[in-house]
């Protein structure tokens, strides 16, 4: 009895592994049920441990508060000379900052939230955040840190979400290294397995390219919106005119240290009729001009 | 009663796994599901040991990023092949049952590792360090249960010692050759 149960069950799971390989960007129900479940003991887990350690900090930076708030006082003396010195600069400088932020704040509105979770299992690096479909999170919303793009939403529950990395080795988005508009080095980055890179490929051996140099996304994945800071260029392997580039990105958002995160409200743009009726074979296959005459 | 101390301690583990690593990034490192089905495999009850692996094994992958099903596999093939070694061997003495943890250990990651590699998934941490870490965490999170899941299901057996003690000294009081003296 034993033997066949085990095979029974092993092959219910591997088909499982299988399907979950094969269908790429749906939400699993199962997936939803766990995280609503997970957050009863996640939530007043990370509260009282977060309590409990910011005792501890605040008890032993107690010993150093003297001395600090000594050298915060001379340097807020510092800081007021300095202001009144450069009034006129700085109120063009806040008139220009403000309206930056007005363009960025009018784009997308940002929902804050707090890690409570991450990847049970130690192979993966996804996290559970604190905001579900009840606060107006949706699947594959953008979600960033003030450093730039950390993943995505990839399971909803109504009160918690589950975030996939831009480190995942299925994920990709469309990027730009540097400014969209003034850069033709287009490319796709995605996972390398690695928990702190992340690779762009598909950028033409032709056009030069540096450390060092920022990448931003293109918004031409319609997941992500354009102008997110991906990361910084830390090694080129260089193509020739028929090789494309190999580069390598290291995230600009901490990925491994983060505990607060901002979910982008942003709605991806509607794909048109045609390709959404179109089977996923299809849609690689078929071409504009080969349509039935 | 033995059953249900072993399904709430099951209960316990999964909780653990989902959000201790929140707490401390060690924790990932320390497969607590794991340790109780192999505890479970190890009171030569087969069947409940492949059940709860597989019912672990899903509720760990339900919130990982790994396949749906990967971990339900390994863990019910670790129950399996170590309540078939139960049944063989006699693996009472603790010593033992490290082996068991640690070999258990290195089967279930290098299964789970293999079975993302078959179908195309390369897993973000990377192989030597994550398999070098999860036994060691594993290892010793494994002992340290086992003496205290030890120390609450032996209830039973003390008294049973205590009686095969008291009737080995009655029958010393009768043993007729002292008793001729």
């Amino acid at each position: 009895m034993t033997p066949w149960l085990v095979i029974f069950l092993l092959l219910g799971n591997f088909i499982l592994m299988v399907f979950n390989a094969r269908v790429e960007g749906g939400e699993r129900v199962i997936k939803v049920w766990a995280l609503t479940v997970a957050d009863f003991v996640q939530s007043p887990v990370t509260t009282i441990s977060s309590g409990v350690s910011n005792y501890f900090i605040s008890f032993a930076e107690l010993r150093s508060a003297q001395d600090e708030n000594t050298q915060l006082k001379e340097r807020v003396q510092e800081l007021e000379v300095e202001i009144k010195g450069r009034s006129d600069l700085e109120a063009e400088n806040e008139r220009l900052r403000q309206l930056l932020d007005l363009k960025e704040k009018s784009k997308y509105r940002v929902l804050t939230a707090r890690i409570i979770g991450r990847d049970p299992s130690a192979w993966f690096n996804s996290a559970v955040i604190n905001r579900g479909s009840l606060d107006g999170v949706a699947l594959n919303m953008p979600v960033v840190t003030d450093g730039g793009l950390v993943g995505r939403i990839t399971a909803v529950g109504p009160l918690t979400a589950q975030v996939d990395l831009i480190t995942h080795d299925k994920s990709g988005l469309g990027a730009v290294i540097g400014e969209i508009g003034n850069s033709n080095a287009l490319g796709v980055v995605s996972g390398t397995g690695k928990t702190d890179l992340v690779e762009m490929r598909y950028v033409s051996g032709s056009i030069e390219v540096q450390p060092g140099q920022v990448v931003f996304t293109t918004g031409q994945d319609g997941i992500y919106p354009d102008g997110l800071k991906v990361g910084e260029i830390v090694e080129v392997i260089s193509g020739s005119a028929t090789v494309p580039h190999r580069i390598f990105i290291r995230p600009a958002a901490g990925l491994g240290s983060m505990q607060e995160v901002g979910i982008l409200l942003y709605e991806q743009p509607q794909k048109p009729d045609f390709e959404r009726s179109l089977a996923p074979g299809e849609r690689t296959t078929r071409r504009p001009d080969s349509s039935p005459q | 009663m033995e059953q249900v101390k072993v399904t709430i301690a099951l209960i316990l583990a999964i909780l653990a796994q989902w959000s201790l690593r929140n707490v401390a990034e060690p924790f990932a490192y320390v497969d607590f599901p794991l340790i109780i089905i192999v505890f479970a495999a190890l009171q030569r009850n087969s069947m409940r040991a492949i059940i709860y692996g597989t019912l672990a094994g899903l509720a760990v992958d339900a919130l990982s990023s790994g396949l749906l099903g990967a971990n339900g596999f390994t863990k019910t093939l670790v129950a399996y092949l170590v309540s078939e070694l139960a049944r063989r061997v006699y693996l009472d003495n603790l010593f033992l049952r490290m082996i068991v943890i640690a070999g258990a250990c290195l089967v279930d990651d290098l299964a789970y590792y293999g079975l993302h590699q078959l179908l195309g998934i390369t897993p973000s941490a990377p192989l030597v360090t994550t398999v070098a870490y999860s036994f060691i965490g594993t290892l010793i999170a494994g002992t340290t249960i086992f003496f205290v899941l030890d120390y609450f299901s032996s209830d039973r057996l003390r008294p049973r010692r205590r009686e095969s003690l008291s009737q080995r000294r009655q029958s010393r009081r009768r043993n007729p050759i002292k008793l001729g003296r």
